[in-house]
């Protein structure tokens, strides 16, 4: 319980932290981050994933890949608040001298891959599980998708792949809040039946409230377990903007950050929520 | 040396890397050839066969160089490089990542399989992509050569493999660091010539009176300042290549004449495809269709007497 609090509350800091970044830039996928923003809190507060902030290239860490590179505030604010890097560097998002950018540089300690063309992290996560597979290393690989995203047809080269070689060292989260670029995924490019898709390719496939930390954490407790026979599918009911009312769910707020008028009212919201 | 096709003489080689260097895996997009069957019996744990995706042979060719792995994505030439350009140019190339990319199919070499298989812009093309090198290969020694160059190096290497069986070219190390090399004597004018061309290039130089030297350029980028060096004193240029001559090897030449105001009078020879790919459907062997192009034997050989003699 008293664990559950604390994430809870993790994951409003974050979500003010990308509040405040993206605002004073004017820019950066808010509605994005906040959709994953639990599902990211239980990965790296959680005890779920291993890293050394002091060691991003450790060699027993876990892989997070984010495939849905551009929501990254999300990622920037909780790698600046381990200790990846300087938490300064979030106050100058996508400014001239900063290092963090709406596209996800794979030098940026803890980022692991470039992100920002979709569909391409579900293929770089199996080659590093497969790369593990041949090493016999332990290490997890965890990849973070979207639902839109699900379009791309490498997605499902990738998982073809690990579903055949059965990768049981890899968890693909999928961030299902129905929402594209500026369409609900249902109501024009649908993806259903979606958990029967990750099964037919070979994954065990658990379907979650992606903002109920009792359940993430549940459906992720075995994801170490080597005796898995396959790779493991979350898919996560999420809502995009999670947590601000006046950008929940509204399509045309994708990659927009919210306006400096609104930031007060919006922070207001965040601190009040009870989300979790 | 046995003569072998550029494909078998690549993989013979790193065959002979991956049984000391385990960190060597092979992606193959369902792409096979006799001298891979001994990676499958022998090291199966370093081939991995992806199916027909070649986009995902990028990737997991990116996630396996991530994971500490020097990986080497194989297939057709044209699926291995224009279907998942997008995959190369961010991962491989945009994280400088130690990925090999090795392609059979040069030109229209598969020439009864249609334009799809011809590889009319991959030099165009792959050579705009940055931390790459490409080696266009000549000959079966160079194929051989380049997969230790591929494998020792930090960043992205593109390898096309020609299918044809071409030997006797280059007998001495091949320098990959300076690009190009010349064949035989220095003369007055220069034909530089890449890939399957430069064996078209020696052949022609027995058939004309036209006076010129024979300059290999076999690596993108070349070494620019060694190349004008070698071309002081040259009073005309050809530029001889299976690919189209927009943006070609002819055009990269070009652009380090332009660059370096040298003004040295070149007339480039590449697939005309102001008809599309309609040559590409002319049956009868790969002579035929470069005929259809433009680059046919006889055609070739009267632009070089048209220009230098």
């Amino acid at each position: 319980m008293e664990e559950i609090l604390k994430l809870k509350q993790k994951a409003k800091e974050l979500r003010e932290q990308v509040v405040y970044m993206t605002t004073k830039a004017g820019t950066g996928h808010v509605t994005s981050s906040f959709s994953c923003a639990e599902i990211m809190t239980a990965l790296y507060y959680g005890d779920l994933l291993r890293f050394r902030p002091e060691e991003p290239q450790w060699k027993e860490r876990d892989y997070f890949i984010l495939s849905k590179g551009h929501a990254n505030p999300i990622l920037y604010s909780i790698l600046a608040d381990l200790g990846f890097f300087e938490k300064e560097e979030l106050g100058r998002f996508c400014e001239k001298g900063g290092k963090l950018g709406v596209l996800l540089r794979g030098d940026i300690p803890g980022a692991e891959i470039t992100s920002g063309s979709l569909g391409c992290g579900p293929g770089i996560a199996a080659g590093i599980a497969q790369g593990l597979r041949i090493d016999n290393r332990k290490n997890k690989v965890v990849c973070l998708l979207g639902d839109a995203e699900c379009r791309e047809g490498a997605v499902w080269e990738a998982a073809m792949f690990a579903g055949y070689r059965k990768l049981n060292n890899l968890t693909v989260i999928v961030d299902r809040n129905d929402l594209g670029a500026t369409h609900f995924v249902e109501q024009e490019a649908g993806v259903e039946p979606f958990d029967d898709k990750w099964k037919a390719f070979g994954f065990e496939v658990r379907h979650i409230n992606g903002h109920d930390f009792r359940q993430i954490l549940e459906a992720l407790k075995d994801f170490r377990d080597d005796s898995n026979e396959k790779p493991l599918a979350i898919i996560a009911d999420t809502v995009k903007g999670k947590g601000v009312s006046f950008i929940e769910n509204q399509p045309f707020m994708h990659g927009v950050a919210i306006k400096q008028s609104d930031l007060e009212r919006g922070i207001a919201e965040i601190r009040e929520g009870k989300i979790g | 040396m046995k003569q072998q096709v550029m494909r078998d003489a690549f993989w013979d080689r790193i065959y002979e890397l991956a049984k000391k260097d385990k960190d060597i895996v092979i992606v193959s997009a369902d792409f096979g050839a006799p001298s891979l069957d001994k990676f499958r019996r022998d090291f199966p744990l370093q081939y991995i066969n992806t199916g027909i995706s070649e986009q995902n042979a990028i990737l997991l060719a990116a996630g396996l160089a991530l994971e500490g792995k020097k990986p080497i994505a194989y297939a057709i030439t044209q699926f291995i490089t224009l279907r998942c350009f997008e995959q190369i140019r961010i991962y491989p190339c945009g994280m400088n990542l130690p990925v090999t990319i090795a392609g059979v199919g040069a030109g229209a070499c598969y020439w009864e399989s249609g334009a799809t298989h011809h590889c009319t812009e991959q030099l165009s093309v792959m050579r705009t992509l940055p931390n790459l090198d490409i080696i266009n290969c000549s000959s079966q020694r160079m194929a051989s050569e380049a997969a230790d160059y591929a494998v020792q190096k930090k960043g992205p290497t593109y390898i096309q493999l020609d299918r044809e069986m071409i030997s006797g070219i280059h007998l001495e190390m091949i320098a990959f660091e300076k690009g190009f090399q010349r064949i035989g004597e220095r003369a007055v004018n220069a034909v530089i010539a890449t890939g399957n061309m430069v064996k078209e290039a020696m052949d022609l130089q027995k058939e004309t009176s036209a006076e010129f030297e024979i300059l290999d350029l076999y690596k993108f980028p070349v070494d620019q300042e060694l190349l004008l060096k070698e071309l002081d004193g040259v009073e005309r240029i050809i530029t001889l290549e299976e690919n189209t001559r927009e943006g070609g090897m002819g055009s990269y030449v070009l652009e380090i004449l332009s660059d370096n105001h040298v003004n040295i009078p070149v007339l480039r020879i590449g697939m005309n495809t102001c008809q599309g790919y309609n040559p590409s459907y002319a049956y009868g062997g790969r002579e035929g269709i470069r005929e259809a192009y433009g680059i046919g034997r006889s055609l070739i050989r009267e632009k070089i007497n048209r220009f230098l003699v």
